[in-house]
């Protein structure tokens, strides 16, 4: 559970190259963003990581470094 | 919950209307939104009512083949219960016009439910519980929307969503028919995740003949007060959170387990959820009918069109645990037995009545 491998995990989620993102890289600025993109995140952040991200996670994180602090805090809470 | 004993399910039918709308023609998404778009829900096309057809005319095609399939006469019909948040008007309640519509005799208890993708487990629950306590013979479970006519057709977050479905099931006293199990559940603090914020009193806006204004919503997409909004990612992360268990807890209460089951038949509002929700639950996708490349989100009517789309996997008796999600929110799931040959095919309709 690093979050270089986030990195790859969200990048495929949202069909772009992995090097285009980094941990401070505001997600939603991105020219492919979309309300698709956020069902992406949601589904991945379940299927790799079992825990429930919800929109209002989404809406409050600018970086990708914040979407993984959401994502890794979950899984500890499930643990 | 208890089970529903003594009750069966005889017929399933469901009407859409003829005219296809194809998701590669709306041109409010470019090329590459209308493929990603596709990718993620599923939805190639979807069929949309010409103006003047409502809810109760799909419902009315499908009770009508119901009981001709049957052979079941009119008069012998002591509820009609029609589950839509599409009626024809606030008020009377829609089912008691198409009691009249439908030439039910008076003794014919009718009146309408407002909820949305739940509704089929919620309508199975109701009807089959009226049945069985009140020791009516036969009734019809009519389910159906028409959510293209409270969608602004530029909103990219609903209208390329939504097809027009509406349906029947006959249902039966019949002491030898197994069990339906059920599992309803409800949270109104999710209520703003699909809503139609006017036309009710609660709104605080001018009444129906007041001109509707279109506003900007937080999305940025205009919107007036009767239309839908649908915020996606709250539903999504409800859908596969709080689903599966519900799935579980009926199938738990009916003593059989996944493999039991010959299909999961899922509320179709997008692929990735039901995709999502199948996998927790171990059903493999071949025991996972879809309707929803075809028809889009049916709305309540959903889990009738995606029996319907499939009527040649129920040539033979079925064991079936169907979950509906969605708009309160609201949720439900029901197992239960479909007899040999009770799935009619989709009947593509445009009669208005």
């Amino acid at each position: 559970m690093t979050i270089e491998d986030f990195i790859d995990k969200f990048a495929f989620a949202i069909e772009v190259d992995t090097n285009t993102l980094a941990p401070d890289t505001h997600f939603k600025t991105l020219p492919s963003w979309d309300s698709l993109n956020t069902l992406a995140v949601i589904a991945m952040a379940d299927a790799d990581y079992g825990v429930t991200v919800t929109g209002r996670d989404i809406e409050a994180a600018t970086t990708v470094a914040d979407m993984w602090a959401v994502v890794s805090s979950k899984c500890v809470a499930t643990e | 919950m208890n089970a529903i004993t003594g009750v069966a399910l005889r017929a399933v039918a469901a009407a859409t209307p003829a005219r296809v709308v194809r998701t590669a023609d709306y041109t409010y998404l470019n090329p590459d939104e209308r493929r990603r778009f596709q990718k993620a829900t599923g939805i190639s096309e979807r069929r949309i009512v010409a103006a003047g057809q409502c809810a109760s005319d799909l419902c009315l095609t499908a009770a009508k083949a119901v009981l001709e399939h049957l052979g079941w006469d009119p008069a012998s019909i002591g509820a009609l219960i029609l589950i839509t948040q599409t009626g024809d008007q606030p008020v009377p309640a829609t089912s008691i016009v198409l009691q009249d519509k439908l030439r039910l005799p008076q003794s014919c208890l009718a009146f309408d439910i407002n909820l949305g993708c739940s509704s089929y487990p919620y309508g199975l629950a109701v009807v089959g519980s009226m049945i069985r306590t009140l020791g009516i013979a036969r009734a019809l479970l009519l389910v159906g929307d028409v959510s293209s006519r409270v969608c602004a057709e530029h909103d990219k977050s609903a209208w390329p969503l939504f097809g027009d479905a509406g349906s029947a099931t006959a249902l039966e006293l019949d002491e030898n028919a197994p069990p339906i199990h059920v599992d309803l559940c409800s949270d109104g603090a999710g209520k703003d995740a699909i809503i139609i914020p006017g036309g009710g009193l609660a709104s605080r806006l001018p009444p129906v003949d007041g001109h509707l204004v279109d506003a900007t919503g937080s999305d940025g997409v205009q919107r007036h007060a009767g239309n839908l909004v649908l915020r996606g990612a709250d539903i999504f992360s409800f859908a596969i959170s709080r689903v599966p268990g519900s799935i579980q807890r009926a199938m738990s209460a009916s003593g059989r387990a996944a493999q039991d089951f010959d299909f999961l038949l899922l509320h179709q509002a997008n692929k990735m959820i039901n995709d999502t929700i199948a996998r927790k639950l171990g059903f493999a996708p071949d025991r996972v009918p879809t309707s929803i490349e075809h028809y889009g989100n049916t709305s309540s009517a959903s889990i009738p069109v995606t029996l319907c789309a499939n009527a040649e996997l129920f040539a033979m008796p079925r064991w079936v645990v169907a979950s509906g999600f969605g708009v309160g929110l609201s949720w439900g799931s029901a197992t239960f037995q479909l007899p040999a040959a009770s799935v009619l095919p989709c009947i593509a309709s445009d009669d208005v009545y």
